[in-house]
């Protein structure tokens, strides 16, 4: 199972998937480690962009509410989104079936409590990195600072790697296991893909409404089934269609007020 | 939080401003204390503090004027919420439910246009309020002004749900690993997953985290095949 090959394979996702989560938080923040774009890039370079595209996007839906706000340390979506791209495009080389892509987005939320708890220690001791600096007697404070500010960079970088080496092998021998298994699991599955982008619309929709049956969640609704339905547009024309009328919902709201 | 960071980034500016070793390290001591804000709009406080540095080495600060250390204290909580509610709050999920609405039409491109839609406005604001930061010398009142972020991130919010409204209606145009599949016409499975997406709500509002839903979700979906509903 993890002959030469998937050796070099792991330690090359570990360690661009390593430089792709300095983005999180360490570097730039310019959102290539968001799911929706680092699972496609992961799968591209794996040989399968689609189950990136695929896992990316319903990763994407699930965590895209899941903020940084204060001191809370958000789940490590990227660690998440490439680790099941990976996993997927190692199980399945020649394009994953929809079942392993439902069992590799089931996955993806268990790797969540260890990238957490990784985060937690990795920003507690960067904290602590200012402090040691501080702590620099004399003319070498500012010296100290630039180290401790790339040793920080390079510990987000090391939390990332060691994670993917951790998670990618133990995903694969889960997924190994899953192929194994009754069709009635890998029908579960298929199910559980199809029905995951309601979910994700659903935790989207409950962080930024107030009420379940949203006014704007309708426009869209009606515009896009108008426009879909009866006029037949390509899906980027009703998906500008919707953005335009959630504008003029919004300017008819303050025109009334 | 991000003191070292903060720090790193005004290093330049005050090798250059404070040529004397001893205050040049007395004024980097001071900018190593406790910092947390949202990392967009520490470029504001950025610029602001570089701006009353220099003032200050210039002899032009009056006694009365605020401190940079005072300003970082004084602004990181406010724009800190303001920030985490502009940027992850409502532009993020803007840019991320029109890439999702694409991927789910097929559109492969989706990924691109999410960076382009996101770093447009970040970039530029990131930039812009630099620069406002330093030119206003902290004034967070002009900034809020400026930039009215409360009322974009209104708007946003409103579009990223007519958009997942839209992502809803177009449930029969799904690529093929998520389309329904069902012998029914296209708006009788759009008012389904329209209901059924309702009443997903309906259940988030008891609570509920992503990955206890996500399970709860696999668990449903292997109860109705081992019924053999599937």
């Amino acid at each position: 199972m993890f002959d030469l090959h998937m050796v070099l394979a792991i330690t090359g996702v570990a360690l661009v998937g390593g430089l792709i989560g300095l983005d999180r938080t360490a570097a730039g923040q310019f959102m290539i480690s968001q799911p929706i774009v680092a699972a496609p890039f992961a799968g591209w370079l794996l040989g399968d962009a689609t189950a990136g595209l695929v896992i990316g996007a319903m990763l994407e839906l699930i965590w895209v509410l899941d903020m940084p706000v204060g001191s809370f340390v958000p789940a490590d979506a990227t660690v998440s989104a490439v680790t099941a791209t990976a996993v997927a495009a190692l199980t399945c080389p020649g394009g994953a079936p929809r079942s392993v892509l439902g069992f590799c987005l089931l996955l993806s939320a268990g790797t969540v409590p260890f990238t957490m708890m990784a985060e937690t220690s990795v920003r507690n001791w960067n904290s602590r990195l200012v402090d040691a600096a501080h702590a620099v007697a004399g003319a070498d404070v500012a010296r100290s600072l630039s180290r401790a500010h790339l040793t920080g960079l390079f510990a987000f970088f090391l939390k990332s790697v060691v994670l993917y080496v951790l998670l990618l092998p133990a995903g694969l021998a889960a997924a190994a296991l899953f192929m194994r298994s009754p069709s009635i699991v890998q029908v579960a599955m298929e199910l559980f893909l199809k029905l995951l982008p309601l979910l994700g619309v659903a935790l989207v929709v409950r962080r930024l409404s107030i009420s379940s049956l949203d006014p704007f969640v309708l426009t869209g609704f009606i515009t896009a089934g108008l426009a879909t339905l009866v006029l037949h547009f390509h899906a980027a024309l009703v998906t500008l269609l919707t953005v335009v009328s959630g504008w003029l919902g919004v300017r008819y709201r303050e025109h009334r007020r | 939080m991000q003191s070292l960071g903060f720090s790193y980034a005004l290093l330049p500016v005050l090798q250059k401003l404070y040529p004397d070793r001893a205050e040049f390290e007395a004024r980097l001591r001071l900018h190593m204390e406790y910092f947390n804000t949202q990392p967009y709009l520490a470029s504001f406080i950025l610029g602001a503090v570089a701006r009353l540095e220099e003032d200050r080495a210039a002899g032009r600060a009056s006694a009365s004027a605020i401190d940079a250390v005072g300003l970082k204290s004084a602004l990181m909580a406010p724009l800190g919420a303001l920030g985490d509610s502009f940027f992850w709050g409502a532009l993020k999920p803007l840019a991320a439910v029109i890439a999702v609405a694409l991927v789910m039409a097929g559109v492969w491109w989706a990924p691109i246009l999410f960076l382009v839609l996101y770093n447009l406005w970040h970039v530029g604001l990131r930039m812009s309020v630099l620069f406002w930061g330093y030119h206003s010398s902290g004034d967070a009142m002009a900034l809020m002004e400026r930039y009215s972020f409360t009322r974009m991130a209104r708007l946003f919010k409103a579009i990223s749900l007519s958009v997942l409204g839209g992502v809803l209606a177009g449930i029969s145009g799904w690529r093929p690993e998520f389309g329904p599949n069902l012998p029914l016409p296209g708006p009788v499975v759009a008012l389904a997953a329209l209901t059924g997406t309702m009443l997903l709500v309906s259940v988030l509002r008891r609570g509920g985290s992503p990955i206890k839903l996500m399970l709860g979700l696999a668990l449903f979906c292997l109860a109705l095949a081992y019924a053999g509903v599937v």
